[in-house]
């Protein structure tokens, strides 16, 4: 017995020993065809690939929160030739360079080859598309391909971002989401399809594209026009360099709007500089100023190290610390917490964050998202400056207090304050709501996530209302106030930093707001930031009126009852009218286009039979500003086609549903 | 009358080593199927519910002490072969093979059945029948005839795949219960014979499939299709591979079958040489455990019980990717966890439970 289980025993072994030869035999020929043998393989792959064209994918919509189309993949033609098949050569490249604007011999060159296939151009206009079908040239035609269109030019420019031609995402939400909006684009074959069958007389044939998914997103697009609207005449009137408005839903994180100024168009992002391109409320950071004496005081309140109703020296406008004088703007002497916010006190803000000591004040701003990315779903977010508190010297710990010393980014700053908006909870900010896949199911919906709660809620609201003393006579930020509404705010002018000298720059500033509304109820929290105004340096005087305005309109917007009685007396610019401009938004920027068009004028492309996003597409193209009359396709046009536009000339089309 | 013991001797590590198999299958399934127009339900989805069933058999076929099969064997076998016989008579013929019958409200396919009855059937035999000198010729007269009945019945279906597969997993269990040396080289000169013989019995297709292995280049696009595609599209993965959901070869449906039989071509052309030898590697060793356990087993009925389902995973590993990389002639076998499909899933979990189940009673006496 013991003789015959030895004897099993070892051919279970010599079976084993046999089995692992054949899984090495086998792992052989692997290595023979994968690396010994590759570059034949590889090479075989290829010509039987060679009459397989890969075609650019359509990618999905990016939609507003009420479905209004911000981003859209238009059908354009491209135009190919299979050479073998062209009959007289000689004509047809003559007349297919005229339409197509390319060199005679360089359209021979390419028809001239064996090859059974040949991109003549990519992505043509209608115009061009409907010439070559009228010539109806045997071996030359035509299949679909996908563009990327922004309908609203510059609106969301920087955070929808742009793609490249083929059409991967480059910027913004079109990078970020690149993996999901893609789609993919399919093949197109020629002659023969992968089984060997035949397609008759070699008509090319699409197969297996998808299209990428649609993205809605928590923007509305009215309020982003008016934000962008505000910021720009805001700018204007400041003589500014720059600057960004962020608005948010406290309750839950979502991003109403976010704009950056200068502005592009993403329609066109070659014509800008890649600075213009960044997205200034996620990308760059800044020394945040008075705006962060919020947090300090949320800080002490919630560590109960201040009373309310104490009453701190603020030492008649100067105060040596750690070897340097603080100033005050007004000469001080005793105020209480509330009253450092409201007239926005540095002396007594270095004395709360020395009550508070460097830890303390270290844990809570790092607990209220700085120094660290807010986890918005937006590409290249920048962590700002929070350093770590051992490092702090003494008048590091007094100049943070009232926020010089420290860097934070646009969005990192409404989310905070958004925290004392909604009673203590640090919100992850976001900005795409759901992914929609081409079948129209949902494949992804994001929920408000809570980060951490920061402060208790009786301690956010009484910050909260410390801020809305300073819209109230005397305080600071008195040009926040909305009509009907009570505001909380907290303006902010920071010192830039020079990058020369290292130091703080005597005239460069950075002026800002942050605050929220109805201060009992809060539906938005908006920060805005005014970068390196020369009228009005101070954010009381440059920020705050971009901030009433906006949040006066968006409250009308929103529909949210006012709580206050409205002064009579002041009147507001009717919503039908403002989003009347958003629908032609190209008015403002086309005319310094317009200068850049060589002498004689542009010239009016023939829009007949063309749909109304066909035409957008051309407008976009020719950098026209078009009137639309009617719904449908294209039926007259003036100027006629072909003829030169008069600079400032109406331009308008008729379009007619098709009978 | 449940042991604890059972549950620390279960062998989970064996358990995960299949499902990562399983796992890493369905991906290559997503991606090799993903250029289809969407079906109400997408086949790695399928798939993914197929392994739960599995699962599920593992489970069942833990349940109960393996021992009891023992007796079970006979009636089994004799059902089975009862159902090959109604296979014949009035069973389901779908592309010109008849292999499908209705039991129940399900299509049942009775030779895979087979491959895990014969495994039981002559477990028994061999357990029963053992001595130190090894079988002789005439002593293997009735496990020839355990063996070889209903391979000649699946033969006749025509499934020439599933009909060697059985015979060789009887064989390689006949190996290693022990065969007298005149007995191996009478049955070794025979069986040359016989493939001789054969040859004029076989269908054309099977035929020409041989003769195309032998010189696939003769006819491109026809009966060498399948396997040039398949070597290119192996070839083409090189080293590193072109990623996942890059293949070439499979995302343009050059590759036929992509999801069942070849579906390790779409996993060497989106992994390259690392990716095959990795999985060549828990191949390899979901079959040396399972020798292991045979070592190991407390009987001898389950280490023949163990070595047949080592030897039936073996064989389907090899004869699959033997075909897939152009070592033999194209066979549709499918490879065990790797390839779509619910009934190579139901009888290799089958496999790989009754494998647990001898591993986990090893102590029990």
């Amino acid at each position: 017995m013991k003789e015959l289980e030895k004897g099993v025993r070892f051919r279970i072994k010599l079976i084993g020993v046999v089995f692992t030869l054949c899984f090495a035999l086998v792992a052989m020929r692997a290595f023979d065809l994968q690396v010994l043998q590759e570059q034949e393989w590889e090479e075989r792959a290829e010509r039987q690939h060679q009459k397989v064209i890969p075609l650019t994918p359509q990618r999905g919509t990016i939609f507003d929160r009420n479905g209004e189309e911000l981003a859209v993949s238009v059908d354009v033609d491209s135009v190919y030739a299979e050479p073998g098949k062209i009959k007289a050569v000689d004509g047809a490249t003559k007349s297919l360079a005229k339409v197509l604007g390319i060199s005679t011999r360089s359209l021979k060159a390419k028809v001239k080859g064996s090859r059974n296939f040949v991109w003549l151009k990519r992505q043509i206009t209608p115009g061009q598309s409907n010439q070559i079908k009228q010539m109806k040239l045997e071996g030359v035609g035509m299949i679909k391909e996908h563009r990327r269109f922004y309908p609203n030019s510059t609106i969301a420019g920087h955070l929808l971002g742009f793609t490249g031609l083929d059409p991967k995402g480059l910027e913004g939400l079109e990078l970020q989401y690149d993996k999901m909006i893609l789609g993919r684009g399919g093949y197109l074959v020629m002659e023969r399809d992968a089984m060997g069958r035949g397609l008759g007389a070699g008509s090319p044939q699409v197969q297996g594209a998808t299209r990428g998914h649609d993205l809605y997103l928590t923007l509305d697009k009215n309020l982003q026009y008016l934000a962008e609207r505000e910021l720009a005449e805001g700018l204007r009137t400041a003589q500014a360099k720059a600057g960004t408005v962020v608005m948010m839903e406290p309750s839950t994180g979502k991003v109403l709007a976010l704009a950056s100024s200068p502005e592009y168009n993403p329609n066109a992002f070659s014509r800008y500089k890649p600075y213009q391109w960044r997205n200034r409320a996620v990308c760059d950071s800044f020394e945040p100023g008075s705006t962060f004496k919020i947090f300090l005081m949320a800080a002490a309140l919630n560590e109960a190290v201040v009373g309310t109703r104490q009453k701190i020296n603020c030492e008649n406008g100067v105060f040596r610390v750690g070897g340097k004088d603080i100033h005050d703007h007004k000469k001080y002497q005793k105020l209480t917490p509330a009253e450092i916010i409201k007239y926005s006190s540095n002396i007594g803000s270095a004395k709360i964050g020395k009550m508070l000591e460097r830890k303390a004040f270290h844990r809570y701003l790092t607990d209220f998202g700085f120094g660290q990315p807010t986890g918005i779903d937006l590409p290249g977010e920048v962590n700002g400056l929070l350093r770590p508190p051992d490092k702090w010297f003494e008048v590091d710990l007094a100049a943070i207090s009232f926020g010089q010393g420290v860097s934070v980014t646009s969005v990192q700053l409404t989310a905070a304050t958004a925290a004392i908006a909604n009673g203590g909870y640090l919100m992850e900010p976001y900005i795409v709501e759901r992914i929609v896949d081409s079948q129209g199911q949902v494949t992804r919906e994001s929920q408000p996530r809570v980060v951490r709660k920061v402060i208790a809620q009786d301690v956010a609201q009484r910050v909260s209302r410390m801020m809305e003393l300073t819209t109230e006579d005397g305080g600071t930020a008195t040009n926040a106030r909305v009509p009907g509404f009570r505001v909380a705010g907290k303006t902010g002018t920071a010192q830039k930093v020079d990058p020369v000298t290292g130091g703080y720059s005597a005239d460069k500033r950075v002026g800002s707001i942050v605050g929220f509304l109805p201060a009992e109820a809060p539906r938005i929290v908006m920060l805005v930031t005014i970068d390196e105004p020369k009228k009005g340096v101070y954010g009381g005087l440059t920020a705050a009126p971009v901030f009433s305005r906006i949040a006066a309109q968006a409250m009308q917007y929103l529909k949210v009852a006012p709580s206050q009685d409205q002064p009579s007396g002041e009147s507001l610019p009717s919503l039908e009218q403002i989003f009347v401009d958003a629908v032609t938004p190209e008015k403002a920027s086309l005319q310094h286009l317009m200068v850049a068009v060589p002498s004689g004028g542009p010239q009016m492309p023939d829009f007949s039979g063309l749909s109304f996003r066909q035409v957008l597409e051309l407008m976009e193209e020719k950098q026209l500003n078009i009137d639309f009359r009617g719904r449908g396709r294209v039926v007259e046009q003036s100027p006629s086609p072909g003829a030169s536009i008069p600079y400032g000339a109406p331009v308008w089309v008729r379009m007619a549903p098709p009978s | 009358m449940f042991d604890r013991r059972l549950i620390t001797n279960f062998n989970w590590a064996y358990l995960l080593l299949v499902l990562m198999i399983c796992l890493i299958g369905i991906a290559n399934m997503y991606s090799a199927t993903s250029s289809w127009t969407a079906a109400v339900l997408p086949v790695h989805l399928k798939q993914f519910y197929w392994v739960g069933i599995g699962l599920a058999i593992v489970a069942i076929v833990c349940l109960f002490d393996y021992r009891h099969l023992e007796y079970f064997s006979v009636p089994l076998y004799g059902c089975n072969l009862l159902l090959l016989g109604m296979v014949l008579a009035f069973g389901k013929t779908i592309m010109g093979a008849t292999r499908w019958i209705g039991l129940a409200g399900l299509n049942v396919q009775p030779s895979e059945i087979m491959k895990i009855v014969i495994i039981i059937a002559l477990a028994r035999y061999f357990s029963e029948k053992a001595n130190l000198r090894g079988f002789s010729l005439g002593e293997l007269v009735l496990p020839g005839l355990i063996l070889g009945v209903p391979a000649l019945l699946i033969m006749k279906q025509p499934d020439l795949g599933t009909a060697l597969l059985v015979l060789c997993i009887g064989g390689t269990m006949a190996l290693f219960a022990g065969v007298r040396r005149s007995a191996i080289i009478f049955l070794g000169m025979s069986g040359v014979a016989a493939v001789c013989g054969g040859w004029f019995l076989l269908h054309d297709y099977q035929k020409k499939r041989i003769l195309t292995f032998l010189n696939p280049e003769q006819d491109p696009l026809g009966a060498g299709y399948h396997i040039i595609q398949s070597k290119i599209a192996v070839g083409s993965g090189g080293f590193n591979g072109l990623g996942f959901m890059k293949g070439t070869q499979s995302q343009l449906s050059f590759l036929p079958e992509r999801h069942t039989d070849f579906a390790f071509s779409v996993f060497a052309e989106e992994w390259g040489l690392t990716g095959c030898l990795l999985l060549l590697a828990f191949y390899c060793l979901i079959v040396l455990w399972g020798l292991h356990i045979a070592l190991r087993s407390n009987d001898r009925f389950g280490m023949y019980l163990a070595i047949g389902v080592c030897a039936m995973l073996f064989w389907h590993i090899v004869v699959n990717l033997g075909m897939v990389i152009g070592l033999l002639p194209v066979v549709g076998v499918p490879l065990p966890l790797f390839s779509y499909g619910g009934t190579s899933m139901v009888t290799t979990m089958t496999g790989i439970g009754l494998l647990l189940n001898v591993g986990m009673r090893r102590f029990m006496f």
